[in-house]
């Protein structure tokens, strides 16, 4: 444990050396939610209809940028592997008297706290100004669907991080799978919209999984029993991802 | 620990490096050495001889492909996370959290190295002391010059009491001052038991620390023992310092034709090196004595550095990426 905290201060160290980097990750979910959310919102006045009833295009959108913003602090912290690496210190940090999983726990257990107050304030200004109708009572789901969520991401996106040695390599890789898993899901979108063959592709995608974990958790859309089976698809992905991971650094990284 | 437990204990350690192009690189072919407790031990060969491959394997970074190496008596493949409990590193390259000031450095480190939060601030302000770092302790690693950079990486290591340090070039970039200093803190740490296992491509500083040494090229162990046997290894290297009542061009000419390892001059005294026996160096002195007025002459013990061109210096090998 004493390690996972070492590294826990090590990260909180490194993002409060800028608070522009800091305030980016804590408030950039919401300031899309306020202008895209708002936008879209304008131009889907009717609402969207979904399970017999609808709801506002802001209401929809908000799981959206909860699982957007879960994505993009991994991809955050999976990029301060090429920062850590381009400093030199990656290679220490190996010989230090840590496990290669306390290391990467370590390094997300303070990225899932970001992500959690994150979600914490895109939701209550989200309540407050965009009148969304969230379902408190299911609100215990989010937390665990926000770590859960960060986490996931982070280990899947690690094992490229640590093989990839290009940074523009990497971000060109991290722009295409955002891409792709971003509209291949229904993060924007209902997934019974979209054409048969996309519907598929979104349906075998974590990320609507991720997403409707969260959306049944905030506005309380989506049957208990499908989103128990995409919540239990999510986590056999974080789990798959975690040994990825640790294979990676265990043998990976220098051949 | 037993203390007949040796530091370091590499046995036929081979590793293969396997390129895209599908051939493989032999990195280290076979290497075996033992390092004792509380020696310092300098690993010395040129560029691609193997010296950081074997630094990696043996702080866990990578995996030998056949062989075995322990330290302090774990096996580095079977117990690597209780052998880095039991070592500090210093990698050649600079690896130092640019963006935190030189005490938060310190201090992070301090919490790898599981000691306690109380302690830390007390060890940072002894290690700030040591190397002479207190100026700059808020300033930020980034505004920093290379020098200095590289002060503050080799000074986290003496932040913990760890019975294995590794040092891999760690002097590189630094002042004389500070090369000093460190140095002496090195040897302050071997007088407390420590064992120090150093790479280095300054001789210099191989002569003066180290207990024992080995020099390895292509993988291989070519010498090894302390400084004396190594220097007995070499087929013999003599220094000669000669001063002649003139220098002149026809006596650098015939000096040109003698087989020396070394030759340099200035003012009217020849600085050479000579390989073979002390017969043969005498023999050489008294062909010059009969030829030319000599006013004084001095022969010592080749230095290690002229030892290691002499041994390494024969062929070309093939470089290994590091």
């Amino acid at each position: 444990m004493r390690m996972i905290l070492a590294v826990m201060y090590r990260e909180y160290r490194m993002r409060t050396t800028s608070m522009t980097w800091l305030f980016y990750d804590l408030f950039m979910p919401l300031t899309y939610l306020l202008l895209f959310g708002i936008g879209l919102d304008r131009a889907f006045s009717g609402g969207i209809a979904l399970q017999g009833g609808t709801v506002s295009y802001n209401a929809f959108f908000l799981a959206g940028v909860l699982s957007m913003a879960s994505f993009g602090i991994a991809i955050n912290t999976s990029y301060g592997f090429f920062v850590d690496r381009e400093n030199g210190i990656f290679y220490e940090f190996l010989t230090y008297p840590m496990t290669r999983s306390q290391f990467l726990i370590g390094k997300i257990l303070f990225n899932c706290i970001l992500s959690l107050i994150q979600a914490t304030i895109t939701v209550s200004l989200g309540v407050a100004l965009l009148d969304i109708p969230v379902r408190w009572a299911r609100m215990g789901a989010l937390a665990p669907g926000i770590i859960i969520g960060t986490a996931g991401w982070f280990f899947f996106l690690t094992s490229f991080a640590l093989r990839i040695r290009r940074n523009d390599m990497f971000n060109t890789f991290i722009n295409v799978a955002y891409f792709m898993l971003m509209f291949a899901s229904s993060m924007f979108y209902p997934v019974e919209a979209l054409p048969p063959w996309l519907a598929a592709i979104a349906r075998l995608n974590p990320l609507t999984w991720h997403t409707d974990v969260l959306r049944y958790a905030t506005i309380g859309l989506g049957a208990d029993q499908s989103v128990l089976l995409e919540a239990l698809a999510f986590v056999l992905f974080l789990f798959l991802s975690f040994l990825a991971a640790v294979w990676t650094l265990r043998r990976g990284v220098l051949r | 620990m037993n203390r007949s437990t040796p530091a370091i204990d590499v046995r036929d350690l081979v590793k293969l490096y396997r390129r895209k192009s599908g051939h493989s690189v032999r990195a280290l072919d076979g290497l075996s050495l033992r390092v004792e407790q509380g020696e310092i031990f300098g690993l010395l060969g040129r560029n691609g001889a193997g010296k950081t491959t074997l630094l990696r394997i043996l702080t866990t970074l990578i995996h030998p492909t056949a062989g075995s190496a322990s330290v302090m008596g774990l096996d580095v493949v079977e117990h690597p996370y209780e052998v880095r409990k039991r070592i500090c590193t210093v990698l050649q390259e600079n690896a130092v959290e640019l963006y935190l000031s030189v005490a938060d450095n310190l201090a992070t480190y301090g919490r790898f190295q599981s000691i306690p939060p109380r302690d830390i601030k007390q060890q940072v302000a002894r290690v700030l002391e040591q190397f002479e770092l207190d100026e700059y302790r808020n300033q930020k690693v980034i505004d920093l010059s290379g020098g200095l950079k590289r002060r503050v990486q080799v000074s986290k290591v003496f932040m913990v009491n760890r019975p294995v340090i590794f040092l891999d070039e760690a002097t590189t970039g630094m002042d004389p001052i500070n090369k000093r200093a460190t140095i002496e803190a090195i040897r302050n740490q071997a007088r407390l038991g420590r064992t120090i296992f150093l790479t280095t491509h300054i001789l210099q500083e191989a002569e003066e620390l180290c207990d024992t040494i080995t020099i390895i090229d292509h993988g291989r162990t070519v010498a090894q023992g302390n400084l004396q046997t190594i220097k007995s290894l070499s087929s013999r290297a003599f220094d000669m310092s000669i001063t002649f009542d003139e220098l002149t061009d026809v006596i650098l000419h015939d000096l040109e034709q003698l087989p020396l390892l070394k030759l340099t001059h200035k003012h009217h005294t020849a600085e050479i090196c000579v390989k073979g026996s002390e017969l043969s160096a005498l023999s050489i002195l008294k062909t010059l004595a009969e030829r030319y007025t000599i006013l004084h002459f001095e022969v010592g013990r080749a230095t290690l550095e002229e030892v290691f061109l002499e041994i390494l210096g024969q062929d070309d090998g093939e470089e290994i990426p590091p």
